[in-house]
């Protein structure tokens, strides 16, 4: 019975990937024609062309800036959506509803939101903004509310019972439970949306992206090179920073 | 003196923790709550600080109603009985000595102690108590760094700095190593005999309750069957409480 259900599996894996492949013309002989055009396109991206290195900095930091208001404003406007989507705060109607909405609107990526945003607002950073801060916002709520779901109650009511009010309960006994995990949270968005946030220029909302899609169209391989280094040393540092802080507060 | 009259407790629908106890617990005594799990006594002693809400009958504390008592009065009432949790109830991430001074909390101006100071006074009762449960050295210490009756001994000198009339403990070493069960118990004898706190403890296993209780109460199945001195405990009466057969 069992083996007879993991063989059922195997062939309806084996059956839905063949397919895939099929539909999406998936060729060995097609990638390995493709192999000297890869490395024609490798080699003409060296050497860099470090003239570029000033506009390729101001992108990265532009992205960075992005990345660092978009987390900010998000890491609050989900504070409150956080509570009404825990099953141990908010009514049953309340946590419903808002946890099927949190769930659909996650659905959609920041790329997309920001296709919207740019048509809403214009071109610039600040549509790239709003983006970050609307899938931000829906997945830190989500991350958020499973954190206040978790929280232990003992020490809750050990704080009650020492006779403290109720904003001295929050301060000493829910708290120092929550904001450790609520800071992690948005460090390690914050690191997502640095690579979300580098493309949001292929779609005109602002930083490090445009310099790639535009030297990229314009074949000035070299100078797509040097704004490429520029993206990789921008996630490296932020990844290495983020992620020491993050160690220190678990 | 505590007192409790009529006391129910039913969780919905109709699981039935408490019959009408009546109870009087007079300053200064040392009493131990017994009974098989499920017969009431967590419940008993969770009712007697407000920690569950009975659902009829009425508690007591030096004559004010607790269960009638709102606001500042009920949190006045509430702050003169220390409590003891089986889980000690810590907040792990925060140091020893900010756990002992959560106990301060009713003492303190509210705001002030938002932003996590306390005043001097406080901090060096907070320091002097830690140092009675033998554990001065470890005030710095993130609570969770802690050995179990470690953690205990902190949750003891949390409900001290409170400065309380009362010390109630929830089965204080069901969580510990047996060997550790006697230091915690001699910790509450101790702060029984020399400051005269009242202390009323439940516990699951009867040669502690007779060693330690000056009074023991049995319970089973939600009603008392047994108050009186550790002296008058018969084997009859342990079997009323312990026993086999329909209660």
């Amino acid at each position: 019975m069992r083996t007879a259900r993991r063989w059922t599996g195997v062939a309806v894996g084996l059956a839905l990937f063949l397919w895939s492949a099929w539909e999406t013309e998936l060729s060995l002989f097609r990638m390995v024609e493709g192999l000297p055009y890869m490395a024609d396109f490798l080699r003409r991206m060296f050497p860099p062309d470090f003239s570029v290195l000033g506009s390729a900095g101001r992108g990265a930091l532009q992205t960075l800036q992005i990345a660092v208001v978009g987390t900010a404003v998000a890491a609050v406007a989900a504070l409150p959506l956080g509570f009404v989507a825990a099953r141990n705060v908010a009514p049953a109607w309340l946590f419903y509803g808002v946890r099927s909405l949190l769930n659909a609107l996650r659905a959609i990526d920041t790329l997309v939101y920001a296709l919207f945003f740019v048509a809403a607002v214009g071109l610039g950073p600040f549509p790239g903004v709003l983006a970050v801060v609307a899938y931000t916002t829906m997945i830190l709520a989500k991350l958020y509310s499973e954190a206040i779901e978790a929280i232990d109650p003992g020490p809750v009511e050990a704080v009650s019972a020492a006779g403290a009010t109720r904003l001295q309960v929050l301060r000493f006994g829910v708290v120092p439970q929550l904001l450790p995990l609520f800071i992690s949270f948005t460090l390690y968005r914050f690191e997502t949306n640095i690579r979300a946030a580098a493309i949001l220029g292929f779609v005109g909302a602002g930083g490090i992206g445009f310099y790639i899609q535009t030297y990229l169209r314009m074949l000035n391989y070299p100078a797509a090179s040097t704004v490429l280094l520029v993206l990789i040393a921008l996630v490296m540092a932020v990844d290495f920073t983020s992620s020491r802080i993050r160690q220190r507060l678990v | 003196m505590i007192e409790v009259r009529g006391l129910t407790k039913v969780y919905p629908p109709n699981t039935v923790a408490l019959r009408d106890v009546s109870l009087k617990i007079p300053d200064g005594q040392f009493a131990t709550i017994i009974g098989p799990s499920g017969a009431g006594k967590s419940s008993l002693l969770r009712c007697l600080n407000g920690l569950v809400a009975p659902t009829a009958g009425e508690i007591l504390i030096d004559g004010e109603s607790l269960t009638a008592a709102r606001g500042e009065a009920r949190r006045r009432l509430v702050a003169r009985i220390g409590f003891v949790f089986q889980q000690f109830n810590l907040i792990k991430r925060l140091s020893v000595l900010d756990n002992v001074l959560v106990g301060r909390l009713s003492h303190v101006p509210e705001l002030r102690s938002l932003v996590g100071s306390f005043p001097r006074r406080d901090r060096v009762l907070a320091d002097a108590v830690l140092a009675r449960v033998g554990l001065a050295e470890l005030a710095h210490r993130r609570a969770d760094t802690l050995s179990g009756g470690q953690q205990q001994r902190v949750a003891i000198a949390r409900a001290l700095v409170q400065e309380p009339r009362t010390i109630l403990a929830d089965e204080p070493m069901a969580s510990l190593d047996p060997a550790l069960s006697r230091t915690i118990m001699d910790l509450l004898r101790r702060i029984n005999e020399e400051d005269g706190i009242t202390v009323i403890t439940t516990l699951h296993v009867m040669d502690l309750a007779l060693e330690y209780g000056q009074r023991v109460i049995g319970l089973r199945n939600g009603r008392v069957v047994y108050d009186g001195g550790a002296a008058g405990v018969t084997d009859e009466i342990v079997d009323a409480i312990f026993g086999g057969g329909a209660g």
